[in-house]
């Protein structure tokens, strides 16, 4: 690992990438303190302007923009009670009140250092991770990759809970836009309905684009006074208390621990970015403190663990990006269309053949972290500033800087009709109720799919190779329970009374799931597998003890 | 029978499941035993149009937001702002080749501003000083610094 990192660090530490670092770090910091303005905009806007990079000055600027946007969030989140963006939601719960008592300073503080914490422990768990997971992902065939990939569909659809139906069907239109243009294996055009355009299919970047930053912003201006709104209200200019919320960080280092472990584990799911983490943690904290009657009052612990997992999660979700190729969320696939503009294409293998821009990125992750750290005092004043732009003024300009950043993607204008119809498509599905994040899902997924599924049957008819390899199994396995996870989730919620099969569901899946970790090869994993269906059976013996008929409440 | 939105929604991807099915059999046969070119779209479909009949089915079950034509008017003159801007975008992407993207881009960023921010002379002023600044700025960005060849539209041809 330490030869790679040396290899890499002559090629990222030059000083035009580290300017280029700060002015992404600054970008993201900006659009994260902007509410109603994603990280995920933020990355697409910054997107052309790397073309003209070197991969590693691309990448390490993106990065940039990750890390300051999950930061930025935070000073929105505390300054005016509104999240700058998802993943800072429950900072919003603590991070406001203990501003409104008079420390918003400290509040802040404590923000800074908690995202700083967190980020550094994510990149340091993504870069002894991330190697091992691409070791794994080299026994990966074909077939265990489609599996993978649907896996990674049902668990997308399955998080719109109650709307689950709609969110499956969103993924399958994002598949199937995935199949316009022409077909993987022979290259024959494919739905293109005789307008020569359609022959080269939509790109993914337009599509993400239209469907998140245009449906978003126009939803945005929806009425006259939502659009006169500035965007952050009124905030007054502040002071971050860096020693003071830097002591009181350190005094709770347990609870910066386990929120980083929840943000990079939840980073690693597919799907479950930190707009989950940030709330699980603050959940676990609550739970775990001493002072949980102190929850939404201004509790320091509720500012900690959000803002802990948020940006740990960035590095949980690059972990399975770069070492599978796949990507998780919407972060993951804007930053995978990233590289494969620059010509990096990530797989299992990557990291070894690629090291010196594998290991970029993670040393851009981690230096992005300590960028915000310092960026984050200077510039506080000016980005409160920023925030009384009226909405209105925000949208119209960004979105002639869509169309204009789409276009220089591959010089041609089907690229701007792409993103207009997939805005107009967005902002339908959202209006109908449908989750977006499973359709973009599939449409970067999609070709991928394709031709994993088309490798498969190059090699063999037999549909039996789905279930006879154990990762194939495992993934499939797992698909299952996570589209039954929804109606688990509303049965936990019922405590005692919870249907008897819901009871099981953990029991049963750690049996089930024992099954194809025992087939694979080496000596720990059936080991493992062992351990699991033995759980699997306590747990449900424990069950059985309880009774089997479902108690009500009283 | 409830003909609510759920219900219309549901039916119509029924109906493009359907078309869309309908359009694989026109799509090559496969060469040399490989996965045909219809055999993934009709992996996708079949699901899909069976997800339709299970929405078709809830929207009868659990109901779900009306679809008369008072609703739907009145969720169109909600949504009144950005259906504006659809319609300006789309007036910008159909004039690129004549206006291209400097004097389009102007045009549009001018136009929205002063359709959603209002038509005071005041804002007006405003208004262009921003369209001014943002769109010949991140103009002069694209096409001087990084090089990209921006439509330039047959106004501003100059050969």
């Amino acid at each position: 690992m330490f030869e790679n990192i040396a290899l890499a660090a002559p090629e990222l530490f030059t000083l035009s990438t580290m300017m280029l670092m700060m002015m992404g770090t600054m970008a993201g910091l900006l659009a994260g303190a902007i509410p109603g303005f994603t990280i995920a905009m933020a990355v697409v806007l910054v997107l052309p302007f790397t073309f003209t990079m070197t991969p590693v000055e691309g990448l390490a600027t993106m990065v940039a923009v990750y890390v300051g946007g999950l930061s930025g969030g935070l000073m929105s989140g505390i300054l005016t009670g509104i999240p700058g963006t998802p993943s800072s939601v429950a900072t919003t719960f603590d991070g406001y009140p203990l501003a409104r008592s008079g420390k918003p300073g400290l509040a802040l503080g404590i923000g800074v250092w908690s995202s700083f914490l967190g980020g550094v422990f994510a990149s340091i768990v993504l870069m002894l991770v991330a190697p091992q997971l691409a070791l794994i992902g080299l026994e990966f065939q074909p077939v265990d990759y489609f599996a993978l990939i649907i896996f990674a569909l049902t668990v997308t659809a399955s998080m719109a809970g109650d709307q689950m139906v709609k969110g499956l069907m969103a993924g399958l239109v994002g598949l199937l836009v995935a199949t316009v243009g022409s077909d993987v294996v022979f290259g024959q055009p494919r739905f293109t309905f005789g307008i020569d355009a359609m022959e080269q299919g939509f790109a993914f970047l337009p599509v993400l684009v239209g469907i998140f930053a245009f449906g978003r912003l126009l939803g945005d201006v929806k009425t006259r006074e939502k659009a006169h709104q500035p965007l952050g209200g009124d905030t007054k200019a502040v002071h971050i208390d860096y020693l003071g919320s830097m002591i009181e960080v350190l005094r709770r280092w347990g609870n910066v621990l386990r929120s980083a472990t929840i943000g990079v584990f939840v980073g690693v799911l597919p799907a479950a970015g930190s707009t989950i983490s940030n709330i699980l943690a603050y959940d676990q904290a609550k739970k775990t403190s001493k002072e949980h009657d102190q929850f939404g009052k201004g509790a320091v612990d509720g500012i900690i663990a959000p803002e802990t997992a948020n940006n740990a999660t960035a590095g949980g979700a690059l972990i399975v990006m770069m070492a599978l190729g796949l990507p998780g969320d919407i972060m993951t696939a804007i930053m995978l269309g990233a590289l494969l503009i620059h010509d990096v294409i990530p797989s299992p293998s990557f990291i070894a053949d690629e090291p010196q821009i594998a290991y970029s990125i993670f040393l851009a992750f981690f230096v992005a972290n300590f960028m915000m750290l310092g960026l984050q005092s200077v510039t506080l004043r000016g980005f409160v500033l920023i925030t009384r732009v009226k909405l209105y003024m925000l949208s119209a300009v960004i979105l002639f800087y869509c169309a204009l950043g789409m276009f220089a993607l591959n010089n041609i204008a089907w690229d701007m009709w792409t993103l207009f119809i997939f805005g107009v498509v967005g902002f339908f599905m959202r209006a109908l109720g449908f989750p977006v994040v499973p359709l973009v899902l599939g449409v970067v997924l999609g070709r991928i799919a394709e031709s994993r599924l088309s490798q498969v049957f190059a090699r063999s008819d037999d549909i039996g190779v789905f279930l006879s390899r154990p990762w194939s199994l495992f993934f499939l396995l797992l698909a299952c329970f996570s589209i039954l996870f929804p109606l688990y989730q509303k049965q936990l919620a019922k405590g005692d009374a919870r249907a008897t099969w819901a009871r099981f569901y953990v029991p049963l899946l750690l049996i089930v799931m024992a099954y194809p970790v025992y087939l694979m090869p080496g000596s720990i994993r059936p080991v493992v597998a062992i351990l699991m269906g033995l759980g699997g059976l306590g747990l449900a013996g424990l069950e059985i003890k309880r009774g089997l008929v479902p108690q009500t409440n009283k | 029978m409830t003909l609510n939105r759920d219900f219309f929604t549901a039916l119509v991807f029924l109906l493009f499941s359907v078309g869309m099915f309908a359009a694989t059999y026109s799509l090559p046969e496969p060469m040399f035993g490989q996965l045909a070119s219809w055999a993934w779209p009709r992996v996708i479909l079949v699901p899909m149009g069976f997800l339709s009949v299970i929405m078709l089915v809830q929207s009868q079950k659990h109901g779900g937001p009306n679809a008369s034509l008072k609703d739907m008017i009145s969720w169109f003159r909600e949504n009144q702002n950005p259906f504006i801007c659809f319609a300006l975008f789309f007036g910008f992407l159909l004039a690129m080749p004549v206006l291209g993207m400097l004097l389009g881009g102007l045009l549009f960023v001018f136009l929205t501003l002063n359709v959603l921010g209002g038509w005071t002379p005041r804002q007006v002023l405003l208004h262009a000083v921003i369209t001014a600044v943002c769109v010949i700025g991140m103009w002069a960005i694209f096409s001087l610094m990084l090089g990209v060849v921006l439509p330039e539209g047959t106004i501003l041809r100059v050969y």
